[in-house]
């Protein structure tokens, strides 16, 4: 049984007209705590690199490396501003045949996928997700290098919910060939 | 039961060996220095003269090598199952390797010229899986062969659908395209080897000249020159025809690599499936399943432009990996060829793709192309470059500004060899720089699709549109923002209403 139905452009559902869901809030606190750890390690490297040349370059003092200290400022006030920026720009939607993922703050992308092409979706969580109680949700398409869409800072209940609901997604869409 | 079990498995013939040699050949090329490193220790702890010692290594190196090529024969076995084939191999790791035939996406062979005496081919799977999961069976009769194929191809899903109007000792078989000696020219000439070639002689003989110039101003060589009757002219005349003679060569071996690779290269449609057959001393044959191509390529470099010609390249779904077996070349047509390969790839869900890069049903992206590449790629880099160097050449820095010119032209050539035509089911791209290159899809394939803005494109109501199909993703950049996002929504609608199989 064939059918061709002619479509007019403006009938077809448009993925503009969605209702994003945002991350959850909690994803603002763990990229923080992240900047922050980061912050950390790069302010401990710095002081024990310049304590080093401290004692190396004793009798030169000349040889100041005060500059170094500027490394941590930038890590720190991008790492502490950015998520705030950046976490609110990004969203999902889930409609009945596709999952869409808006990112970016300078590069605004949109990106849908649809159940009938996902291969397989995996849900991963570091141990700072799961102190957040959050998760990552990864959706695998054939093809390649960059073959798969990662969603970050979803609640784990969400994305328990999204990897159940688009694996049902998956098993139903029947192909013939 | 046991017994019947073991009779099923087959050895092939002892003149596999022939290809576990050229195997290990490659092999021992490509780490060279790890694998011959233990020889060379026996070379020279061995005592003697040099040439008896150099006919010793290289006999124990030869005898070697056959004997692990036939003890590697010996230990391969396979078995033909009902809707799969079984491979054990190995002699230290044991492997068994089970193929289902309804997972192979294409079948190869190849004959050796030795294997051509004794009517064998050696088959190999190309599978969706990753690149270990490539079977092969060396040195086996070539009709037991074609029958295995035929076997494979009944059992592929996408001709269950065809088998009630064909009966199944009936193929279909029309001959598409056949290549004479004058295509091997062409080939030869335009290969991207050839291609490579070129570029790369610029310096080496850039290099070769400053040498000689160097050793001109020496003196003594001076002398020698003039004792030799050699004038300085006739000197760098010398060079000019060593390096004329060194293109030559290099094209004649790039000829004679086309001869050795497509020679008596016809392509044939067979059912849905696709068969290249060529090559002078070993002929290599590669199948492909219509259904599974994602993408079809055609391919004009400066060379195949001369000659008016293109090179056709199908895609199948990838691993990830840039593995050659994935691709089915078609190394030269004609013009009009691509149309009929195009509307044999694509058949009736795409009948108007026109992989011409000249047609008419191209249309521009926008201009503001040239002035985010000429911002990004050339304004910025040379004005930085100067900032940099100032300090260090002085006035001699401003240099760098010749890039300025450079890359707008180059910008400016890019957006223009930038086009896109779309049709009811597919689009087709186009890019290029020195040459073209189309590249033609159905819509109910893509993967995946993004659309991305700058905030500067945000601004002119322009996007960048990415189409992730299994062979790889595609990039439309600069279209208007509206058009790129009624795309999206179409295409999604066309891959979600599809109920065919993309592979």
């Amino acid at each position: 049984m064939f059918e061709n139905p002619e479509i007019s452009l403006d009938a077809l559902p448009r993925v503009d007209t969605v209702d994003w869901h945002g991350m959850d809030p909690k994803f603002t606190h763990h990229k923080l705590t992240a900047s922050a750890i980061a912050f950390a390690i790069v302010l401990v490297a710095v002081a024990l690199l310049q304590t080093v040349f401290r004692i190396a370059f004793a009798d030169n003092p000349a040889i100041g490396l005060g500059w170094l200290w500027l490394v941590p400022l930038v890590v720190g006030v991008a790492g502490f501003t950015w998520p705030f920026v950046s976490v609110p720009k990004k969203g999902y939607a889930v409609r009945d045949k596709d999952i869409i993922y808006k990112s970016g703050v300078f590069w605004r992308t949109v990106t849908a996928i649809p159940f009938n092409r996902i291969q397989h979706v995996e849900k991963s969580s570091t141990p700072l997700d799961r102190h957040y109680h959050l998760a990552t949700l990864q959706l695998f398409t054939a093809g390649g290098a960059g073959g798969d869409l990662k969603i970050h800072g979803l609640s784990a209940k969400t994305a328990e919910k999204l990897r159940t609901f688009i694996l049902n997604k998956v098993g139903s869409s029947v192909e013939d060939d | 039961m046991k017994t019947t079990e073991q009779k099923r498995w087959h050895h092939t013939s002892p003149l596999a060996a022939i290809f576990y040699l050229g195997r290990i050949y490659k092999a021992i090329a490509q780490n060279a220095v790890q694998s011959l490193a233990p020889l060379a220790a026996l070379l020279f702890a061995s005592k003697g003269d040099l040439v008896g010692r150099m006919t010793f290594g290289v006999a124990v190196f030869v005898a070697s090598t056959i004997i692990v090529a036939f003890i590697r024969y010996w230990f391969f076995r396979y078995r033909i199952g009902d809707d799969s084939i079984l491979i054990r191999e190995g002699v230290l790791k044991k492997t068994q390797l089970d193929i289902r035939f309804n997972r192979i996406q294409a079948i190869n062979t190849q004959q050796n010229i030795v294997f051509r005496l004794f009517d064998l081919v050696t088959v190999q799977f190309d599978t969706a899986g990753s690149a270990k999961q490539e079977g092969h069976l060396p040195a086996i009769r070539s009709a037991f062969a074609d029958s295995l194929k035929e076997r494979i191809r009944d059992r592929r899903p996408a001709n269950a659908a065809d088998s009630d109007d064909q009966t199944e000792s009936e193929i279909e078989s029309r001959s598409l395209l056949q290549l004479g000696i004058k295509d091997m020219v062409r080939i030869g000439l335009s290969s991207n080897r050839a291609l490579v070639f070129l570029v790369l002689l610029g310096p080496v003989l850039d290099n070769m000249e400053n040498r000689i110039e160097a050793a001109i101003d020496d003196s003594a060589m001076l002398a020698a020159l003039d004792g030799a009757g050699l004038s300085i002219a006739s000197g760098i005349g010398l060079v000019l025809s060593v390096s004329i003679l060194f293109i030559l060569v290099l094209a004649i071996a790039s000829i004679i690599g086309a001869f050795l690779r497509y020679h008596r290269f016809e392509l044939r449609a067979e059912n849905n499936v696709l068969r290249s057959i060529g090559g002078l001393l070993t002929r290599h044959e590669h199948s492909v399943n219509i259904a599974k191509i994602q993408s079809l390529r055609a391919i004009q470099n400066p060379v195949l432009r001369l000659f008016r010609r293109f090179r056709l390249r199908a895609k199948q779904a990838s691993s990830g990996r840039r593995s050659k077996g994935k691709l089915f070349i078609i190394p030269i047509c004609e013009p009009a060829q691509l149309r009929s390969l195009g509307s044999e790839v694509f058949g009736d869900e795409f009948a108007g793709v026109d992989l011409q890069p000249k047609s008419p049903s191209f249309r521009p992206i926008a201009m503001n192309f040239v002035r985010s590449r000429f911002l990004l790629f050339g304004l910025l880099p040379s004005l930085l470059a100067v900032l940099l160097y100032f300090f260090l050449l002085g006035k001699a820095a401003l240099f760098f500004l010749i890039w300025i010119p450079v890359s707008a032209f180059a910008a400016w050539v890019y957006y223009r060899k930038y086009g896109f035509a779309i049709g009811a089911n597919g689009m087709v791209l186009r890019k290029g720089f020195i040459g073209y290159q189309t590249t033609a899809f159905l819509f109910r394939k893509v993967q995946r699709i993004s659309v991305t803005q700058t905030p500067r494109q945000k601004r002119k109501g322009l996007a960048t549109i990415r189409f992730f199909l299994a062979s790889g993703s595609l990039r439309l950049p600069y279209v208007d923002n509206q058009m790129a996002k009624d795309l999206r929504d179409y295409i999604l609608y066309k891959v979600e209403t599809s109920r065919r199989a993309w592979h």
